[in-house]
């Protein structure tokens, strides 16, 4: 683990990226999609046709803001799991040195997803409350290997959408930025969060591992359900219930989440984390 | 430091897409991808992060500082001549691609469980919503990753790990040790990934009593029923063929007892190779070295291995084979006891679909069977017998797209 923990410290002394400085916060806005049209959560479906391109554009800004958001909200837990977890690690330890150097890179993405969104769109996105109760004691009671897994399923889905997005040049170039600085320094993150989960796990036993399965999937389908707030819908004009609706049964959106969590099942499968139980929420979640 | 790329890449390009600086390449689209065997990292802009090695399946990927020297030059020497590309400039980036779902089917047949049928597989759970069934004749997955990649690559063989959960997805429906040919109709597609492992005959008086690779490279890796067909016999052998197969069955026949202990086959393969006496291989080419299709890495090992004991001769034609040995055009012979022939792999014609024998492939339009409807094929029986196991991921995909294209409505605006 340390040595990981070394590499990576050495990784970020190489390349970290600080947006306060390398952003241009008083740069103008352009009229630039929020993220990829293809990720909206209502492309391909009959009501995306119906909309107009000016409203195709301002719903993806608005389903960006939001997702930026539950970014947050999540980085939030993490910080918080993570400084328990090293609690009483030695300070001088390459792991609690590269842990504190995570939460440092956190506390600088929420800060700049906050900042980007407030750019982007007017209102202010937040998590459903359902998910911000269960996330209150989800970073209250994870520890080992629920922690860092659910760590990754939240990186992990986050950073696919993000590599698409800032490579696209229909997208606002503040988001792209933005994204490109977050899947550097999380690409950091998940090594480290494989890497735990994989330790943790070492000596779990078929009932540990079982429970531990469960939970991660279930905390993955409440992270990837809070992504596009209903708001969102309602917000840019749209019939609300109309929009859920077909998001929901929107198959070219599960199917994108699917490839983008590919990687991330296959090393859950490679780890004993994809019990029956676990795969069955991950197939109604539209992961698998 | 950076991160390297080691010869036992298989280019499947995982990596690339989880390079958060752009340093992989040459990457799926690029000029060079799928030719040569390996990726590479531009030690320049690799900022050592590690998710390269995290996600490769065999282990290719490793921090410099515990790579061969070797292969620390090697990817150094692959930027050498270009720019480094800037990563923070994002349009130097390809833009991203996207397929829509559509309608897709139903229920899908894959016949082969080798490298293009799983990457088919896994590539239909991912793009749409079908019930796989995926049979392949032999009881395990991975075709010639099991039975052909040589028993001293274990780290290539791992990527059978990957196929083996694939095939415990809940759509998949596995049938190992069934025949296509048993299987009735019901299904909305079926995709033929059959490979091609038929060795090519050079057409030489006494070839019969040669040993081709399809047989010697089945017996050494216990592919079940695979018996070796000839009595080996010292001290020389000719290999015929310049590709990587061939310097594979010279390695084999030249390891010693030592290295045959550390290799994963049978004892009685350990056996009968420690004991044939084989001391020396030459290796013929048709052609001049500068067309050979081994790769680099693949001839280092061998002269690593056995440098001293290897002897490479080229515009050599053979004529016929006799106990003698090899006769070639030239009128030289060579003495040998055995002769091996690795000139390449064709496939053989599928029951139903149409042939064409001189390319030893399916016809097919971006893996739709001409003349076919329903039909695809992917791999070595729709590209032919060239590339390593991560082209057949490319290939798959752009076969199961093109089903997915065919089996869906009208796509929506701006797909
Ligand atoms: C000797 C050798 C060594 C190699 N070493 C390497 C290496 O080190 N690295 C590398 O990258 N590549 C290597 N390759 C290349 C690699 O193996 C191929 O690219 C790859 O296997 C081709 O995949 P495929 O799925 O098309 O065919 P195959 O791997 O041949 O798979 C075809 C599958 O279909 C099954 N099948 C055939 N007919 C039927 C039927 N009628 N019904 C049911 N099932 C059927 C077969 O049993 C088999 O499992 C090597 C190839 C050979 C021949
Ligand atoms: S095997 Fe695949 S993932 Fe590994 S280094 Fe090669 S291309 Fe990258
Ligand atoms: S270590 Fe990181 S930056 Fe370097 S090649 Fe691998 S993924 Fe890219």
């Amino acid at each position: 683990m340390d040595e990981t923990a070394e590499r990576l410290l050495g990784s970020a002394s190489r390349l970290s990226r600080d947006p306060e400085t390398e952003i241009d916060w008083e740069a103008p806005i352009g009229d630039g999609y929020g993220m990829s049209p293809e990720w909206s959560t209502l492309y391909g479906t009959p009501y995306w046709d119906e909309l107009t391109e000016a409203q195709q554009r301002e719903l993806t800004r608005h389903e960006s803001a939001s997702v930026a958001t539950t970014g947050i909200w999540f980085e939030l837990i993490l910080q918080q799991m993570i400084l328990r977890d090293v609690y009483d690690k030695p300070p001088r330890s390459a792991e609690f040195q590269w842990a504190l150097t995570e939460i440092a890179d956190e506390c600088r993405h929420s800060i700049m997803f906050a900042r980007a969104t407030e750019r982007m769109v007017e209102p202010a996105y937040r998590p459903r409350l359902l998910a911000r109760e269960l996330g209150r004691m989800f970073k209250t009671v994870a520890t080992g290997e629920t922690a860092y897994a659910a760590i990754l399923v939240a990186e992990e889905v986050l950073d696919v959408m993000q590599r698409d997005w800032m490579r696209d040049r229909r997208v606002e170039p503040l988001v792209r930025t933005v994204n490109h600085i977050h899947v550097v320094e999380e690409s950091r993150h998940m090594v480290f969060a494989r890497e735990e989960t994989r330790e943790r796990l070492a000596g779990a036993g078929r009932g540990r591992r079982w429970v531990s399965a469960l939970v991660i999937a279930i905390a993955a389908d409440m992270i990837v359900s809070s992504m596009v707030s209903r708001q969102v819908y309602a917000n840019v004009g749209l019939d609300a219930e109309r929009a859920v609706r077909e998001a929901r049964s929107n198959e070219h959106h599960r199917s994108l989440l699917r490839t983008s969590c590919a990687n991330l099942m296959d090393f859950l499968g490679s780890v004993g984390l994809l019990t029956p139980a676990a795969a069955r929420v991950y197939r109604r979640t539209g992961l698998l | 430091m950076s991160y390297v790329i080691s010869g036992e890449c298989c280019s499947d390009a995982s990596c690339v897409a989880v390079c958060p600086m752009n340093s992989i390449h040459p990457s799926p689209g690029e000029p060079g991808f799928g030719a040569g065997v390996s990726l590479f990292i531009d030690p320049r802009t690799c900022i050592d992060c590690g998710a390269c090695a995290d996600i490769c399946p065999v282990d290719a990927a490793q921090p410099a500082d515990q790579a061969a020297p070797e292969d620390v030059e090697r990817n150094a020497a692959y930027f050498a001549e270009r720019e480094p590309l800037e990563a923070t400039d994002l349009d130097s980036w390809e833009p991203p691609a996207y397929q829509v779902w559509g309608d897709g089917p139903r229920r899908v047949l894959v016949v082969g469980a080798g490298p293009a049928g799983m990457y088919a597989t896994r590539e239909l759970l991912l793009r749409t919503t079908a019930e796989v069934t995926l049979v392949d004749r032999l009881d395990q997955v991975g075709g010639l990753v099991r039975f052909g990649v040589a028993p001293d690559h274990p780290r290539t063989k791992q990527i059978i790990d990957t196929f083996e959960r694939i095939v415990g997805h809940s759509r998949v429906r596995w049938l190992p040790g069934t025949d296509s040919t048993s299987l009735t109709t019901g299904y909305d597609a079926v995709v033929h990934a059959v490979g091609a492992r038929r060795s090519r005959r050079l057409g030489i008086s006494g070839e019969d009593s040669a040993c081709t690779a399809e047989d010697f490279v089945a017996w050494y890796n216990g592919r079940p029923g695979a018996t070796l067909p000839v009595q080996l016999t010292g001290p020389r052998a000719v290999v015929v063929g310049n590709g990587n197969v061939a310097l594979d069955v010279a390695r084999l026949l030249l390891s010693d007892e030592d290295q045959l202990r550390q290799m994963d086959v049978s004892p009685d393969v350990r056996r009968v190779l420690a004991a044939s006496g084989i001391k020396e291989v030459v290796l013929l080419g048709r052609r001049g070295p500068e067309t050979a299709a081994y790769t680099e890495t693949a001839l280092q090992e061998l002269l690593a291995a056995a440098g001293d004991r290897v002897e490479l001769r080229f515009h050599a034609r053979p004529t016929s084979w006799t106990s003698e040995g090899l006769t070639l055009e030239s009128g030289d012979t060579i003495a040998a006891g055995n002769l091996f022939t690795a000139i390449g792999f064709e496939g053989q014609a599928v029951d139903g679909l149409p042939f064409d024998a001189d390319r030893g492939i399916v016809p097919n339009v971006r893996g739709a069977v001409v003349g076919r409807p329903g039909h695809y094929v992917a791999g070595w029986i729709k590209r032919g017998a060239r590339g390593g196991i991560g082209v057949n991921k490319a290939c798959a995909q752009e076969t199961v797209t093109t089903l997915v294209s065919s089996s869906r409505a009208a796509a929506s605006p701006g797909s």
